[in-house]
C-alpha cells in the first residue's frame, strides 16, 4: 500500500510547463510597447514617386521632419500648411534647435519641379542641408498600371 | 476525516492561468499598431552656403528634362545635345565619368515637368553611385 502511494507521487508531469509563457509574453510585449511610435502626422493625399535605388535610413526620429507637397503645390509642415517662402524661416528654426536635422521631402509624383524647387532652395538657404526625396521601391510587376 | 477538510480548503492564490492570455492580447495589440520609424527615399545634400560655384563646362554632364520625361544630354562643352530615355542616364555617367573624375551631373528639370522625372533620372544616377548631382531648374526655353 505504502509504496503505491510513493510510486504514484514521483510520476513525471506530462504537461509542458506553461508558467513562464506570460513571462514570454511580457518580454515581447514591453519590446513592442517602447518600439511603437504612434503616427502623429495626418495622412496627406500624396502618391510618392517609385524610384529602384530607394535606400532605408534610420534616423532618429526626433532629428526628422517632413514636408509635404502635395498636387497643387501645396506645402505642408507637420499638418499646418505653410507658403513656400516662409518654409525657410521655419526651416532654420528647426535647424537651430537641432543641427542633425533630417528633412524628408514628401512630394507627390505628379507635383510640377517648380514646387519643389522652390522648397529645396528655401531649404538650402535656411542651411538644412541634408534632405531626402521619399520614394517607395518599384514595384516591377504592376507597372504601367498606373 | 482531516484529509477531507484539506481538500475543500480554497485556494487562497491569485489565479495566473488567465495572465499569459492577458499579456498575449496587449502584445498583438502592439505588434499590430507597430511602425518602425524608418525613413526611405534618395537622400541628398545640398550645398552650404548661397555662394556659386563656377564650374568649367567642360567638367558637367547637362541632363535637361523635358514636360514629357525626356532627357536632354549634354557633354562638356560641345553643342550636341542628345535625346535619351530617363534610364538611360546612368549609362551615360559611367561613360563619361570614367575619363573625367571631375564631372558633375547638373540636372535641369523643367518647371512644369512633373517631379517623378526628375526623381527618374536622379535614380538612375544614384544607381550608378554619382555623388556629384547638382538639382537645377531650366530656365524656360523658347
Amino acid at each position: 500500500m505504502m509504496r503505491r502511494g510513493l510510486r504514484r507521487k514521483s510520476r513525471p508531469v506530462s504537461e509542458i510547463p506553461s508558467s513562464s509563457l506570460a513571462d514570454m509574453a511580457f518580454l515581447l510585449l514591453i519590446f513592442f510597447m517602447v518600439s511603437t511610435t504612434f503616427r502623429k502626422e495626418e495622412p496627406r493625399d500624396v502618391i510618392e514617386p517609385e524610384a529602384e535605388s530607394t535606400q532605408r535610413f534610420r534616423g532618429a526620429s526626433r532629428d526628422v521632419v517632413h514636408i509635404f507637397i502635395e498636387r497643387d503645390g501645396a506645402v505642408y509642415i507637420n499638418d499646418a500648411r505653410v507658403p513656400v517662402e516662409q518654409v525657410r524661416s521655419i526651416a532654420a528654426a528647426m535647424k537651430e534647435e537641432n543641427p542633425s536635422l533630417f528633412v524628408v521631402i514628401r512630394a507627390d509624383q505628379d507635383v510640377a519641379w517648380r514646387w519643389v524647387h522652390a522648397v529645396q532652395t528655401e531649404l538650402q538657404a535656411a542651411g538644412a542641408t541634408r534632405v531626402a526625396f521619399y520614394t517607395t521601391l518599384e514595384r516591377r510587376l504592376t507597372e504601367g498600371g498606373r | 476525516m482531516p484529509l477531507i477538510r484539506r481538500r475543500s480548503r480554497i485556494a487562497s492564490e491569485i489565479p495566473t492561468s488567465s495572465m499569459a492570455d492577458i499579456a498575449f492580447l496587449l502584445l498583438i495589440f502592439f505588434l499590430v499598431t507597430t511602425v518602425f520609424d524608418e525613413e526611405r527615399g534618395l537622400a541628398i545634400m545640398l550645398p552650404e552656403g548661397e555662394e556659386m560655384v563656377e564650374v568649367p563646362e567642360a567638367n558637367l554632364l547637362q541632363f535637361v528634362v523635358r514636360e514629357d520625361g525626356q532627357v536632354q544630354v549634354r557633354v562638356g562643352a560641345s553643342p550636341a545635345v542628345e535625346i535619351v530615355e530617363a534610364s538611360r542616364v546612368g549609362e551615360i555617367w559611367q561613360r563619361e565619368s570614367a575619363g573625367n573624375p571631375e564631372l558633375i551631373a547638373a540636372v535641369r528639370t523643367a518647371p512644369d515637368a512633373p517631379y517623378r522625372f526628375m526623381i527618374d533620372v536622379l535614380d538612375a544616377l544614384q544607381r550608378v553611385n554619382a555623388g556629384r548631382v547638382s538639382l537645377q531648374i531650366a530656365e524656360p526655353s523658347p
